[in-house]
């Protein structure tokens, strides 16, 4: 209980922090439409022939694009929750010089990491509704309601990414000049997830390595169930995949973070910058 | 020694100092290789996507935006892309940086001219943005076999001329702000991506709706980026772009002249609040 009370007050401060910061609260909702979905949309728009995206219809069995990419989005900004908000915010606890204080703290390192994902996953699903809602209103976006039956390969998705951060906290805490790598590496994450298309798209030697992400999974099955694209494999084997890689990343990732915690400590790099 | 000697050795000692720094971080030269390669081979594979590499759907691209080549039409508008981001912000980064050293009202100071302060520094990126066009040339070629013609690539050359003081106008705009404002960031971060937006970067910008077009219409950036895609994709003359040319220009001094007089006032001001030794 003591735990579950320092997670939220982490999510309680960050909040607070963010709402000192107007532009960062519009920047939420305004980057990703203008860096991602209006560029996509209309760059995919420029294809269509009579009104149809007949291309996408012959990759994934629909030509529903703006659910294509608001889907893709959903992903994307799970992804990015998971690199910046999480992993990243503890290289900004080393900026600010109060990573040594907080470590020293009775409370389990494991919890600070899980207070910023609880703001941070309450972060992305203010945006996606907002998002969502910009998307009906001027994209046309439509989507079946069998959304909901995504719902279950998002939460296994979210434990997954909750591993995929321990993982790169590690390496955030051990590089520590790491903006550069986890700019390069969310944007591979999810370019490899298929958020932006099709990953049967890649070239031939990087789909194996897209298989190995769970995220892979849960975005087929979520545009599957909301916009009845064509699945890579049935989904009850996409289901298997997604449930078996989140068991392998996150025992991976809670062992990176401890083994980078200690290497931090023997080395007693926690308190420099 | 004349004032404009004098201050050509403060801009090139500017540069200078500039390029020092910057060999201090190689990491960001790994930047140099990732983003330029990456982001548009992924609009690349987007466009493959969509278009199921049906050739309706190329038909359609090529009637909406003038060719054919969909990998050339995505690298130059990212080129141009990198192109904003870094000339645009470069004067304004410039004296935001000397401000947060503490070191811009000391500056301010000195006897040189303000176009050292605020062009010596952005024009120390030039041969890094020059190393990232050879780059992206060299991975379209080798990822998308799309090679480029000598003779384009000159013509090109030649409208980066004419777009050159168009867009070295606008970032002084920008600058300005910081001798009013400081902190401009997250303002320059909404106009970049308005720019994105409004002037054809990553797509034709006839997909744009008519107000939107309207708009793109009197930004330099737009004209820019369609008469490169025009001489290095369509194989199209000078005399071709000519016209546009011409509007560049046009535009170049209604900014330029803006820019001076904005720059000025807020300079005024600057001086009479104290601004320029706030942080």
């Amino acid at each position: 209980m003591e735990e579950l009370r320092a997670a939220l007050a982490i999510a309680r401060k960050d909040m607070r922090n963010l709402s000192r910061y107007k532009w960062s609260m519009f920047a939420t909702v305004f980057i990703p439409l203008y860096q991602g979905v209006i560029p996509a949309f209309l760059f995919g728009a420029a294809f269509a022939v009579g009104g149809r995206v007949i291309g996408l219809e012959s990759a994934i069995g629909t030509d529903n694009l703006s659910g294509f990419i608001f889907m893709g989005g959903v992903i994307a900004g799970l992804v990015a929750t998971t690199f910046w908000s999480m992993a990243m915010s503890l290289r900004w606890e080393m900026d600010l010089g109060t990573l040594e204080p907080t470590w020293l703290t009775p409370t389990r390192h494991d919890t600070i990491l899980i207070g910023r994902a609880i703001f941070g996953v309450a972060q992305f699903i203010v945006g996606q509704v907002i998002l969502f809602a910009v998307g009906i209103a001027f994209f046309g976006l439509h989507f079946s309601l069998n959304v909901v039956y995504a719902l279950p390969a998002l939460l296994v998705a979210v434990v997954a990414m909750l591993g995929v951060a321990y993982l790169l906290a590690g390496i955030v805490l051990v590089i520590r000049e790491a903006n550069f790598f986890v700019d390069c590496t969310n944007f591979l994450y999810g370019i490899a997830s298929g958020v932006s298309f099709p990953i049967t798209f890649l070239p031939l030697v990087l789909q194996p390595l897209a298989l190995l992400l769970p995220t892979t999974y849960a975005m087929d099955l979520l545009r599957q169930h909301a916009l009845g694209a064509r699945p890579l494999f049935d989904p009850a084997l996409e289901y298997v995949g997604l449930i078996v890689t989140t068991l392998l990343v996150f025992p991976v990732g809670r062992w990176a973070f401890a083994r980078a915690e200690r290497t931090m400590r023997v080395r007693g790099t926690l308190g420099q910058y | 020694m004349t004032l404009a000697a004098a201050d050509l050795r403060a801009f090139v000692a500017a540069v200078r100092k500039e390029l020092r720094t910057v060999r201090r971080y190689p990491t960001l030269w790994l930047g140099l290789v990732f983003w330029p390669v990456l982001l548009p081979a992924s609009y690349v594979l987007m466009g493959q996507a969509y278009s199921g590499n049906d050739p309706k759907a190329i038909a359609a691209f090529a009637e909406r935006s003038g060719t054919v080549e969909v990998a050339g039409f995505v690298f130059v508008g990212f080129a141009m892309y990198m192109w904003l981001s870094t000339i645009l912000w470069g004067p304004g980064t410039a004296l935001r940086t000397e401000q947060m050293r503490g070191t811009l009202e000391a500056m301010f100071l000195t006897p040189t001219s303000r176009l050292v302060a605020l062009f010596g520094p952005p024009a120390a990126a030039l041969p890094t943005l020059g190393l990232t066009f050879v780059v992206m040339g060299a991975a379209m070629w080798i990822l998308f076999g799309v090679a480029l013609p000598l003779d384009g690539v000159l013509r090109t050359l030649i409208v980066i001329a004419f777009a050159l003081p168009a867009l070295y106008a606008i970032g002084t705009l920008f600058a300005a702000g910081v001798l009013r404002f400081g902190e401009i960031g997250p303002i320059v971060q909404l106009v970049r991506g308005i720019f994105v937006l409004a002037c054809g970067i990553t797509f034709p910008v006839l997909m744009l709706p008519g107000w939107a077009q309207a708009v793109a219409s009197v930004l330099p950036p737009t004209y820019i980026v369609q008469d490169i895609r025009a001489v290095l994709l369509r194989g199209l003359g000078l005399a071709d772009v000519a016209g546009d040319l011409a509007i560049t220009v046009g535009l170049t001094a209604v900014f330029a002249v803006f820019a001076i007089v904005i720059f000025r006032a807020l300079e005024r001001s600057a001086r009479r609040s104290g601004m320029l030794g706030r942080y």
